[in-house]
């Protein structure tokens, strides 16, 4: 993944919290993580890759920054599911934006959830996978993508 | 000439001609027609009167016999006798001889003696009856007074002759009516053959010359169509150019998308190129375009000239923004009559080509590189590349770690560019000594990222993403290079059947980190334009434990560059100075009874410069100017191992970051050891560097020196 492809996937997802939350998500500083060692959150809104290039690209949040992040938005139930339906919608609205960035040069997959720490998340298991730590009014979620 | 322009419209043109011909003939006969039947009215009028003129006659004569008998008044009656003897002989004269003839009111029109013989002859016999009358009137106008009997016999011979004179006059104007109606018949028929013949012409413009003209045209359109559809499918641009740089009306349809809009016919082109070439480009495509135009060259012989065959050019591309593609424009000679008389251009977009062409020469030096890489790790000792594999993986761990390391919204990125800077500069030197140029190629573009954030303000976690995406490519073309390796020690281990024999050459100085560093020496000082030799007395390196091994062959790395880029001068300046040309690099290393070890590196170059390091302090803040100035040597000598701290002059794969020296303070800071700096400036410097076995934090100390002079 060349680097206007990842600063892309990071724009997309300040874009949402901008949009959605007020003000932007401020991105730590990024790092390269092992396929089995990954973060994973409390909700994690997961977008499957294919085409040319084979791998995933999630963004995971603690289940404090979805709270107010529903807080801000004026909702007023926090029902576990409320809370998916919410990671959802962040994964959702990157997977779209995606789409439109690359076209025909990846094929985006619709969002799949998983809650807690599960091992659904299937990860490319021979390459490092870039970790982008982001932090949203004293919360903390993660965007990482993993590509073949 | 002039049938040269008609070509083949000269035959329609004559027709034309001709129909124009005889209807300007047609039209002159009218006139002329008309002309002449109102003369021969006049004559026939006038021969018409003269039947009249002889009743008249007849009448007055019987009227003055009675007036002159009744002794009644007569003198009008005279008069009017003698009026009309005087027309009617004047007329016959005139039409005898020609002469004038009076028309009433006192006015006489000319008329000419007759020339038809019939016509002669009953106005001859016409003037044989009237002459006798005439002369018994002019006896009776003549007398005065006229006398009863006078009177009464005129009227007698008068009434006897105006029978055979009516009669006569009568066929006289029947001849003369005969003739004109015969002329005008004539002029008639001429008139109407004109007509006929112009009519007949027009027939032929209309059935004949018009099919052809409409086949012309319809053949016309359908060459005009297939061009259409040429010019509107081609995959060129195309238009004609005239000898005043114009382009033609005729243009490609492609020609938009090259130039991103359709120029306008007539648009100056070398106007349109001026903001995508150089001005020389300019320059040299007017001469070219005027050697085709106006020089009887050879078209073949003179196209290696042409300097439009590849124009880089911006557009704006609605989709991608900015885009550069590359145009080709290829020109043609248009030859009419011997002349050239047009440039055909032909504009190609060869953009594809041109990066095709990129990515080969890429692929190519791709491979050569790979290439290269593999012939120096087959040179390479496999323990020290072992080594330099064992080091890197675990500089790049360490700077990953850095990366992940997180403080929250008190994040220092800066001091994390600069640690990772050095970890990376300690990396591309070992690299480099060992002639992996893809991976100092890669830690070298680490390090102008790095260098570019260094002097970045505010820097945020986004701008540390490039860093994060080059140590990835730097991790998997590390196991790339393993995996290479791996599979070398494989077919090494095939092939060496027979048992490793001893060293050839005993001496401590053909051991592979010496040969390693005499072959980074050698590389360096052609880099640098100098000439060196090193020489080494000490232990086996190789023998040493990690991370002693990777630790020792780091730090004589730095040395040995930091020496000369910065120490050694070059062999002129060293001759100009009692030196010999060629410089020379001491090392040597022990190791003591607890298994520390000494490092000793010396070389005899220029030595330390103060006042360079002084100024270097002062570049990067590291020192204000008053305290550069008040610092003592030990600071100074203490600043060439901070952060950022150059004194080189440009900035290369070699030196100038400032990160070398600071790499070495680090390393050995880790391993808990400590620096000794000696110097003379113009003579030596002397690195003393002490790394202790057993892990023992020790202070970097950088003491006074005592010969710093």
């Amino acid at each position: 993944m060349d680097e206007e492809q990842l600063r892309i996937f990071v724009g997309l997802v300040q874009f949402y919290f901008e949009h959605e939350g007020g003000e932007a998500a401020a991105v730590g500083s990024p790092f390269l993580g092992e396929p089995d060692a990954l973060p994973v959150m409390d909700y994690t809104g997961v977008i499957g890759i294919s085409g040319s290039r084979r791998g995933c690209v999630y963004v995971t949040s603690s289940r404090k920054l979805l709270q107010a992040l529903l807080e801000f938005m004026g909702e007023t139930d926090f029902s576990e599911a409320n809370y998916a339906d919410l990671a959802g919608e962040i994964a959702n609205t990157i997977s779209g934006n995606a789409r439109q960035h690359f076209g025909h040069e990846f094929m985006i997959s619709v969002p799949v959830i998983v809650h807690g720490h599960s091992t659904d998340i299937r990860m490319p298991n021979q390459v490092k996978a870039y970790v982008i730590p982001l932090h949203w009014r004293k919360f903390e979620a993660a965007l990482v993508v993993s590509l073949e | 000439m002039l049938n040269f322009e008609l070509g083949k419209y000269r035959k329609m043109v004559v027709a034309i001609a001709l129909f124009l011909v005889f209807d300007l003939g047609v039209l002159v006969l009218s006139f002329a027609i008309s002309a002449q039947i109102r003369d021969d009215a006049i004559d026939v009028n006038l021969v018409s009167r003269q039947r009249m003129l002889t009743q008249r006659i007849t009448k007055t004569a019987l009227q003055l016999e009675q007036r002159i008998k009744n002794n009644q008044p007569y003198r009008d009656h005279l008069l009017e006798l003698e009026q009309a003897t005087s027309t009617f002989d004047k007329t016959l004269q005139a039409y005898r001889s020609g002469g004038m003839v009076p028309v009433g009111d006192g006015k006489e029109i000319m008329r000419n003696a007759l020339t038809d013989k019939n016509a002669r002859q009953l106005l001859d016999d016409t003037l044989a009856q009237w002459e006798s009358l005439r002369e018994v009137l002019h006896g009776m106008l003549r007398a005065n007074p006229i006398s009863p009997n006078l009177a009464a016999s005129v009227a007698r011979q008068t009434e006897a002759a105006n029978d055979r004179l009516l009669a006569a006059t009568n066929n006289f104007t029947l001849r003369v009516q005969e003739l004109a109606e015969s002329k005008a018949t004539s002029l008639r028929i001429v008139q109407v053959a004109g007509i006929a013949l112009a009519v007949l012409n027009f027939l032929v413009i209309l059935f004949h010359f018009i099919p052809n003209l409409r086949a012309n045209d319809k053949e016309l359109q359908r060459v005009k169509r297939e061009t259409d559809n040429i010019l509107r499918t081609t995959q060129e641009g195309l238009f004609l150019l005239d000898p005043d740089f114009r382009m033609g009306s005729q243009q490609s349809r492609a020609l938009t998308s090259i130039f991103g809009s359709q120029p306008q016919p007539g648009t100056d082109f070398l106007s349109m190129m001026r903001p995508l070439v150089s001005p020389k480009t300019l320059d040299t495509a007017r001469e070219y375009i005027n050697l085709l135009l106006k020089h009887d060259v050879m078209e073949k012989l003179v196209s290696a000239l042409n300097p439009l065959d590849r124009v880089e050019m911006t557009v704006n591309n609605d989709a991608v923004g900015v885009d550069t593609r590359y145009l080709q424009f290829n020109f043609s000679r248009v030859v009419e009559d011997n002349r050239v008389t047009q440039l055909l251009v032909t504009a190609t977009d060869i953009t594809r080509r041109v990066r095709l062409e990129k990515e080969l020469k890429d692929s190519e030096e791709r491979a050569q590189g790979q290439m290269s890489l593999l012939l120096k790790l087959l040179q390479a000792d496999p323990v020290i590349l072992k080594d330099f594999f064992k080091v890197a993986t675990e500089a790049l761990d360490q700077i990953n770690h850095i990366l992940e390391t997180q403080a929250g919204q008190f994040e220092n990125f800066a001091s994390k560019v600069i640690a990772i800077h050095r970890i990376s500069h300690r990396i591309k030197g070992d690299a480099s000594s060992l002639g992996l140029q893809i991976l100092e190629q890669s830690f070298h573009e680490l390090e102008e990222v790095l260098v570019g954030m260094r002097e970045q303000k505010n820097l945020s976690g986004e701008d540390l993403l490039p860093v994060a995406v080059r140590i990835k490519a730097l991790y998997s073309n590390l196991d790339l290079i393993q995996n290479a390796v791996n599979r070398m020690s494989q077919i090494r281990g095939v092939v060496s059947v027979e048992p490793s024999k001893p060293p050839h050459d005993p001496e401590i100085g053909k051991q592979a980190f010496v040969t390693q560093w005499r072959n980074f020496v050698e590389t360096l000082a052609q880099r640098q334009g100098k000439s060196v030799a090193l020489n080494y007395q000490g232990i086996d390196v190789t023998a040493l434990p990690q991370p002693m091994r990777g630790a020792v062959s780091s730090i004589v790395n730095q040395f040995l560059r930091n020496a000369l880029v910065h120490g050694i001068e070059a062999g002129e300046t060293r001759a100009a100075h009692g030196k010999s040309p060629t410089g020379s690099i001491n090392i040597f290393i022990s190791e003591n009874e607890e298994g520390d070890i000494e490092l000793s590196f010396r070389d005899d170059g220029q030595g330390i410069d103060f006042n360079a390091i002084r100024a270097a302090a002062v570049r990067v803040g590291r020192l204000s100017p008053e305290a550069a100035e008040k610092a003592d040597m030990r600071t100074l000598a203490a600043t060439i191992f901070d952060p950022g701290v150059s004194t080189s002059k440009i900035t290369d794969k070699d030196a100038g970051r400032g990160a070398g020296l600071d790499a070495v303070k680090d390393m050995v800071r880790r391993m808990g050891g400590n620096i000794r700096v000696g110097t003379t400036f113009g003579q030596y410097c002397h690195f003393r560097v002490f790394l202790p076995r057993s892990k023992q934090q020790h202070h970097v100390a950088i003491p006074a020196l005592a010969e710093a002079k």
